[in-house]
């Protein structure tokens, strides 16, 4: 995009239903700053929070963020929110990202949720494990190399040597990426005390430009899983968790860019966002 | 309503340990809580109904305030074995109290693996000067306070998340509003102020001058504050939320009303939609008999948990 073109006004939600919604306003500000000056995207900003339907309708951009997903879920199920949300993420596609529980509720499977399970809003063809490194006393910090933050503005900050302080609160992380079906995933809906999310039919206008494709990861965390006390799975220690996931208009990070202060993630999101409002009026 | 918390902690590189259980990671557990609500709980059964009902914790412990206070005698830390059983019902975090000062049950607490200790005034202290030094902790705390020098005392030892203290196991909200107005209060009397009158301040409030004068600058506490002590109706819940609360902590409120399902998802639904009047009508209605209130004001001072800590 050139900066002679008319640019448009962005309207970016972050859902507030619960948890650190405010952090997600407070970082989008920073980042917004950061393209001003870059020269590359300059738009009118606004940044809200959503607590409903009307609010949520205005956005062309939204961010779930850290929380509890379970409290996050009825809170939405009983604002009627759930329905329009699944419709702003699967049905309309517009950009989304999600942090945490915002990864938990964007994947369409989930395991280990409380009994009974909980809805999913989905959009993310992948199944995530709550709480996978344990309870609070297992939460931790850790240097991220994030190989696509280069990618921002030509003029890279290099990870893996300025790396990305991540930090994980009783975080999920991505245990199986699932072929991208049509209709729910049946295959995950018989494994035992997994919950799926309902699926929904892409919109027509937005299909043609939208391709849904496969899960890309976008980043690993080698070695934490391996050193786990407890764990009865079998881990390969080479591998690595996946902690960022991208499905088309669909952006999914197990860890809190939140609480850094380090707006490059954000910065990043917010020039994928243009792209994806400016492919849209096109 | 509230000011922003900001979101690195600045706080956490001067008073946290360093090494994987440092204060970044503590904070940042209660901010995942923020606008939601924590439920004192007494079994599985009941953290079950608070998971439902959308809890974003429960605390576990052996008596709600009120039954304590009824009842009368010692009140100690819980039974491990029923800490463990709340633990393996719900996937939500689970917190749990221990005496002020008794470290050992800090430990035990630890160890157990709960995600946050609540060092309370509701149980019977068990040490006459002294507060828990908790930064060396994996586990975060919360401590409840009544004024901003008692805030800013359990923040330097190591607390990672505030709560008013009200007046627990009344179901009257009075004294969480009136420790709320005063930390609100006496925070714009500090932002006000040059260094050299907040070194007299902090004298005389009785903390330390560094995290007093951050706290004036940022024009809040330095770490996420949820109201408690009293809280009995979603009306009760949004008033916090409305004074600059982040979160709720309903103890007796709930499990001592008549439908304690209804109850907690209304209280719920209020500390999302705090600054909607009409969402507060809606959920306000029909939800049955509220907790038997104690008046705080004709009680004596001896029955008063608050004025419990240093």
């Amino acid at each position: 995009m050139g900066s002679n073109e008319q640019a448009v006004d962005v309207t970016v939600g972050v859902l507030a239903l619960q948890g650190a919604f405010n952090e997600h306003v407070q970082l989008l500000r920073q980042a917004a700053q950061i393209l001003g000056k870059k020269d590359i995207a300059e738009r009118k900003w606004t940044f809200k929070e959503v607590r409903n339907e009307a609010e949520l309708n205005s956005c062309d951009a939204l961010i779930i963020p850290g929380g509890e997903s379970t409290a996050i879920s009825l809170v939405a199920q009983r604002s009627n929110l759930l329905e329009p949300l699944r419709d702003f993420v699967k049905v309309l596609r517009k950009p989304t990202w999600g942090t945490c529980a915002g990864l938990i509720l964007l994947a369409e499977s989930a395991n280990r949720t409380k009994k009974g399970g909980q809805e999913l809003i989905g959009g993310l063809d992948v199944r995530v494990n709550r709480n996978h490194f344990g309870r609070q006393i297992e939460s931790f910090e850790a240097n991220l190399d994030l190989p696509f933050l280069q990618e921002a503005d030509g003029k890279a900050f290099d990870t893996s040597q300025l790396p990305f302080r991540a930090i994980f609160i009783r975080a999920p992380v991505v245990e199986k990426l699932l072929p991208n079906v049509a209709g729910v995933q049946e295959g995950e809906a018989k494994v035992e005390d997994t919950v799926i999310a309902p699926s929904r039919v892409m919109d027509e206008s937005v299909s043609k430009k939208i391709e849904l494709a496969q899960v890309e990861i976008m980043a690993t965390l080698p070695g934490r899983t391996a050193a786990l006390k407890n764990t009865d799975t079998i881990v390969d220690p080479e591998a690595g968790d996946i902690i960022a996931v991208r499905q088309a208009n669909v952006f999914g990070t197990s860890f809190h860019p939140e609480l850094t202060g380090d707006p490059r993630i954000h910065v990043w999101w917010l020039e994928q966002v243009v792209k994806a409002v400016d492919e849209r009026i096109r | 309503m509230a000011t922003e918390l900001p979101t690195h902690t600045t706080n956490g590189e001067r008073n946290g340990r360093t090494g994987e259980a440092n204060f970044t990671v503590k904070t940042g557990l209660a901010r995942m809580l923020k606008g939601g609500v924590i439920m004192d709980v007494v079994n599985a059964e009941q953290a079950r109904i608070a998971e439902e009902a959308g809890a974003v914790a429960v605390m576990a412990l052996e008596r709600v305030p009120a039954d304590i206070r009824a009842q009368g005698g010692v009140a100690r830390m819980s039974d491990p074995k029923m800490i463990k059983e709340i633990m393996a019902a719900v996937t939500i975090p689970v917190m749990a109290k221990a005496r002020i000062g008794h470290f050992v049950e800090c430990q035990i607490l630890e160890a157990i693996g709960v995600d946050y200790i609540d060092e309370s005034e509701v149980l019977t202290p068990a040490d006459h000067a002294h507060h828990v030094e908790k930064h060396s902790y994996s586990v975060p705390f919360v401590c409840g306070c009544r004024n901003l020098g008692e805030a800013l005392r359990r923040i330097s030892e190591g607390a990672a998340m505030i709560r008013t203290k009200g007046e627990a196991g009344t179901g009257d909200v009075v004294e969480a509003v009136r420790h709320m107005r005063t930390v609100n209060a006496e925070i714009s009397r500090a932002s006000g102020m040059s260094d050299p009158e907040l070194r007299i301040l902090a004298k005389d409030i009785q903390a330390p001058y560094e995290l007093l004068k951050e706290t004036a600058k940022l024009g809040r506490l330095p770490v996420v504050n949820f109201a408690a002590g009293g809280v009995a109706t979603p009306a009760d819940a949004a008033l916090m939320m409305q004074l600059g609360c982040d979160g709720v902590f309903v103890g007796s409120g709930i499990f001592k009303s008549g439908n304690a399902s209804k109850r907690a998802k209304a209280i719920v639904q209020a500390v999302t939609h705090y600054n909607d009047p009409k969402v507060l009508a809606e959920v306000s209605e029909d939800l049955g008999e509220a907790m038997v209130g104690l008046n705080v004001s004709s009680m004596d001072a001896k029955d008063k948990m608050q004025g419990r800590g240093w």
